[in-house]
C-alpha cells in the first residue's frame, strides 16, 4: 500500500472499488435485513422490538464492512454478504408468513 | 468523584509499575516476578475499589458514568505526566492513597 | 489483499481514516464546542441578562405573552430557565398547510421577570456549532445523512484501529516524546486507547440518535409503513389531539408544574408543549429536565387536558430497549452533566479530535518521508497536505473568526447572524487558498500563529467592544463569560506553542532529520 499511485494496476483499483461498494451498499442491506429479522422474531412489544432491531443493526453493518475488507477476494466480499442476506430474508419472510396465517 | 479518581490513579500507577519497561522508567530498576504480580493485583483491586466508590455515592446510573470518566482522566494524566515527571507520578500516587481516607470521610 | 487479517484492517483503518478524517475532525471539534453552547451563546449575546427566576413566575410570564401574541398558533413550546440557560424562550408553530408538514416556527426570548422581549444582538451563538456538527450546514436532510455516514466510518475506523493495534495492552501506558513520527503515533494511540470508552460511546450513540432516519426498515415492515404509528407507540404522551374547533380558555399553566412533580416523585420541568391552545381539545405536555438523569428522558412526560387540568397520561417506566436507546441519547448529549463532568466531556471530545488530527498528520508524515529528498511532493500528497492544514488549522481560524465577527459586526446590521456564519466559512475558505499557495510548513506556521493571535486576543477584543470584559465578569462571578474569555486565552497560548514547535521543527529539519526511522514504523503491522 505505497503511495506510488501511478504504478497500481487497474485490476487492483477495481477490486478495491468493488469491496467498497459491497461494504457500503451490501453492508447496509445486511444491516437492514438483520434489523427486520430481529424485530420480527424477538418476543417484545412491537415498538421495543423495532428499537432493538435498529440498535443492533449497526453491529451487523460493522461485521459486513470488516468482512468485505478481510476476505481474500472482492468476489468473496459480495458472496459473503449475499449468503447472510438470503438467510435473513428467509427468516424475515418466515415471520411475515406466520403473521399472515 | 474525588475518591474514585484517587483510587483510579493509584490503581493505574500500580498496573503501570507492574510492567517491566515502566518500572525501569519510574524506579530505575527491574522488579522481581513476585513484586510485579503484587503490583498487578493491587492495581486491579484499587480500580475495583474505585468502581465501588463511584457507584456507592452516585448510584449505578451516574456512578458508572462517573467511574468511566474518572478512569479515562486518570489514565491520560498518568501517561502524559510519566515521560516528563516520573517522580511526580509516583508521589501523586502515594498522595492519592494517603488522601483516600480523607476523601472517604468527606463524602 | 492477500495479507493477514490485521494487515487488511490496517489498510481499512488508514484509508477510511484519511478519506473521512477531515470531515470527522470538523464534526468532533464543533461537537466538542457544542457542550458549552449555552455559555458560548451567553458570551455572544451578552446583552441578555442572566437573571434567575422561579419556574412558576417564568411560566406565568410565558403564558401571558403567548396568549397575547400567539393566540392562533397550533402549538406553543415553552423552555423554562435552567442554571445553564437562564433565559426564558417561547416558540410557537403555525398550523401547517398540509398534514405531515412542519409548520413554521417563531421563536422569542423573554425576560423571565417582565415578560418583555429581550433582544440580544442577533447571533446564532453556540447553537451554530451544535447544529453544524450534525447538519454540516447542508439542507435538510442531507447533512444528517452525511454526518451519520461519517459516524459509521468512524465506528469502522475505531474497531479496525483496535484490531490493528497489536500491542494495545503492552503499549497502554506508552508515550515517548521527542521522537518524531514515533511520538505522533504514540500520541494517536494514547488519546485513542486511553479515552476509548468515550470514543466508542460518542460514535455509536450518534448512530442511535439518527437510527430512525437511516435504518427505518424494521419500522416500515413492522408498522406497514405507518411511521406515525411507531412514534405514537413510543411516545404516547406526545400525541397531538385533534382540533375540536370549539374555543375554550386555557387553564393557568403554573399549577401544572407541581402536579407533574407529584407524578415523578421529584424532578423539575424543562419545557412545556401546549397543543391547540385556545381550543377545547388543548393538551399540555410537561417534559422532565434531562439533567435529572443520565438516561435521556425524552419519554418522561406528563400530559394534562389544557382546559380542565385533568391528567391525561404519563409515560410508563421505560422498557429495556427504550432505556438503552435513551442512555445512548443521554450520554451523547450530556445534558445531565454538571460543570465538572461537562468539563470532562469537553476534554474527552478534544481527545477525540486530537486522535483524528494526529492520525491525519501521521498518514502524511509517513509518506512524506519517502519524498524527503524530492523537490516537491507528488500531487496526491500535496492535496492531503493542503486538506490537513485547512481542515485543522483553518477550521480553528474559522472558529476564531466567528467570535471576532460577533464582536466586530455592527449591532444593527440586517442578517447579522448570517454574516457571523459567513465569516466562519469565508475564513475557512481563505485558509484553503492560503494552504494552496504557501509551502506546507510555512502554511502551518502562519495559520497556527494567526490562530494564536486571534484566540489570545479575544479577551482584549471583548474589553474593547463591550462592557462585559474580564475585570467586570470576574468581579460579578459571571463564570460563563469569564470562562469563555480565559479559555480563548489558553487556546491562544496553545496555538502559540504549536506554532513555535512548527517553526523549530522546520529549522532542525535540514540538519539531522534524515535519521527518521521508517524501519521501525513498518514493523507496526502497517
Amino acid at each position: 500500500m505505497k503511495g506510488k499511485a501511478r504504478s497500481l494496476p487497474m485490476s487492483y483499483r477495481l477490486a478495491v472499488t468493488s469491496r467498497v461498494l459491497a461494504a457500503v451498499l451490501g453492508g447496509y442491506i445486511v444491516a437492514a435485513l438483520a434489523s427486520v429479522s430481529l424485530s420480527s422474531w424477538v418476543p417484545m412489544a412491537r415498538a421495543d422490538a423495532v428499537v432493538t432491531g435498529m440498535l443492533t443493526s449497526f453491529l451487523a453493518y460493522l461485521g459486513a464492512v470488516i468482512w468485505c475488507f478481510a476476505c481474500r477476494t472482492a468476489l468473496r466480499a459480495w458472496l459473503g454478504l449475499a449468503l447472510p442476506c438470503v438467510i435473513l430474508a428467509v427468516v424475515s419472510g418466515l415471520a411475515y408468513w406466520m403473521d399472515r396465517t | 468523584m474525588l475518591l474514585a479518581l484517587l483510587l483510579c490513579y493509584a490503581g493505574f500507577t500500580a498496573l503501570c509499575l507492574a510492567m517491566d519497561r515502566h518500572h525501569v522508567e519510574l524506579l530505575g530498576r527491574k522488579a522481581s516476578l513476585r513484586r510485579r504480580q503484587g503490583l498487578r493485583l493491587a492495581g486491579w483491586l484499587l480500580l475495583a475499589l474505585s468502581l465501588w466508590a463511584a457507584v456507592a455515592t452516585a448510584g449505578w446510573e451516574s456512578g458508572l458514568v462517573e467511574w468511566c470518566a474518572v478512569l479515562m482522566l486518570s489514565a491520560v494524566l498518568l501517561v502524559m505526566l510519566m515521560p516528563y515527571r516520573p517522580s511526580l507520578v509516583l508521589s501523586l500516587a502515594g498522595l492519592s492513597l494517603l488522601a483516600c481516607p480523607v476523601a472517604l470521610l468527606a463524602q | 489483499m492477500k495479507e493477514g487479517f490485521r494487515q487488511a484492517m490496517a489498510w481499512l483503518h488508514t484509508w477510511a481514516g484519511l478519506i473521512f478524517g477531515w470531515l470527522l475532525f470538523a464534526i468532533f471539534l464543533t461537537g466538542t464546542l457544542a457542550y458549552f453552547k449555552d455559555e458560548t451563546s451567553h458570551w455572544m449575546k451578552p446583552e441578555i441578562p442572566a437573571r434567575s427566576v422561579s419556574s412558576d413566575v417564568s411560566l406565568n410570564v410565558a403564558q401571558n405573552y403567548l396568549e397575547q401574541h400567539a393566540g392562533g398558533a397550533s402549538r406553543w413550546l415553552i423552555e423554562l430557565p435552567t442554571a445553564r440557560e437562564p433565559g426564558l424562550s417561547v416558540r410557537w408553530q403555525q398550523t401547517p398547510t398540509q398534514r405531515g408538514e412542519r409548520g413554521q416556527f417563531t421563536e422569542k426570548h423573554l425576560d423571565p421577570q417582565t415578560g418583555a422581549e429581550v433582544q440580544g444582538r442577533e447571533s446564532t451563538g453556540g447553537e451554530f456549532f451544535y447544529r453544524f456538527h450534525f447538519q454540516l450546514q447542508m439542507p435538510y436532510p442531507w447533512g444528517r445523512w452525511l454526518s451519520t455516514f461519517a459516524a459509521m466510518v468512524m465506528f469502522v475506523a475505531l474497531i479496525s484501529g483496535i484490531i490493528t493495534h497489536k500491542k494495545i495492552f503492552k503499549d497502554f501506558f506508552t508515550f515517548r516524546p521527542r521522537k518524531g513520527q514515533r511520538t505522533w503515533l504514540d500520541g494517536h494511540n494514547a488519546v485513542g486507547v486511553l479515552v476509548l470508552p468515550f470514543h466508542l460511546m460518542i460514535t455509536y450513540s450518534s448512530l442511535v440518535i439518527f437510527m430512525v432516519m437511516v435504518m427505518p426498515a424494521s419500522i416500515l415492515v413492522s408498522y406497514k409503513g405507518d411511521v406515525r404509528g411507531f412514534y405514537d407507540e413510543l411516545f404516547p404522551a406526545s400525541t397531538t389531539p385533534q382540533l375540536s374547533g370549539q374555543p375554550a380558555a386555557l387553564a393557568p399553566l403554573a399549577p401544572l408544574l407541581e402536579k407533574a412533580r407529584e407524578q415523578w416523585g421529584d424532578g423539575r420541568v424543562a419545557r412545556l408543549t401546549v397543543n391547540n391552545p385556545g381550543d377545547a381539545s388543548a393538551s399540555v405536555v410537561l417534559v422532565r429536565d434531562g439533567s435529572d438523569r443520565v438516561v435521556h428522558d425524552f419519554g418522561s412526560a406528563v400530559t394534562f387536558q389544557g382546559v380542565s387540568g385533568q391528567l391525561l397520561g404519563a409515560t410508563p417506566q421505560a422498557s429495556l430497549p427504550r432505556a438503552i436507546a435513551g442512555s445512548f441519547f443521554g450520554l451523547h448529549m450530556g445534558h445531565f452533566a454538571g460543570p465538572l463532568m461537562r468539563g470532562l466531556y469537553f476534554i474527552f471530545g478534544l481527545a477525540g479530535t486530537a486522535m483524528i488530527g494526529t492520525g491525519l498528520v501521521i498518514w502524511l508524515g509517513k509518506r512524506q518521508l519517502k519524498h524527503a529528498k524530492a523537490a516537491a511532493l507528488p500531487f496526491e500528497l500535496r492535496l492531503v497536505q493542503i486538506l490537513n492544514i485547512a481542515s485543522m488549522a483553518g477550521l480553528m481560524l474559522a472558529v476564531a473568526a466567528f467570535f471576532w465577527a460577533n464582536r466586530l459586526l455592527p449591532l444593527g446590521l440586517t442578517g447579522r447572524a448570517d454574516w457571523e456564519v459567513n465569516a466562519f466559512f469565508i475564513v475557512w475558505g481563505l485558509s484553503v487558498l492560503h494552504a494552496v499557495v504557501r509551502p506546507g510548513k510555512q502554511a502551518w506556521f502562519e495559520q497556527l500563529a494567526l490562530a494564536a493571535v486571534l484566540f489570545g486576543g479575544v479577551p482584549l477584543l471583548n474589553a474593547l467592544t463591550t462592557s462585559y470584559h474580564l475585570a467586570v465578569t470576574l468581579a460579578q462571578g459571571d463564570w460563563a463569560m469569564a470562562g469563555f474569555d480565559l479559555t480563548c486565552l489558553a487556546t491562544g497560548v496553545f496555538f502559540a506553542w504549536a506554532a513555535w514547535k512548527m517553526r523549530r521543527a522546520g529549522q532542525v529539519e535540514g540538519v539531522s532529520r534524515p535519521r527518521a526511522q521508517p524501519m521501525a514504523l513498518e514493523q507496526e503491522a502497517h
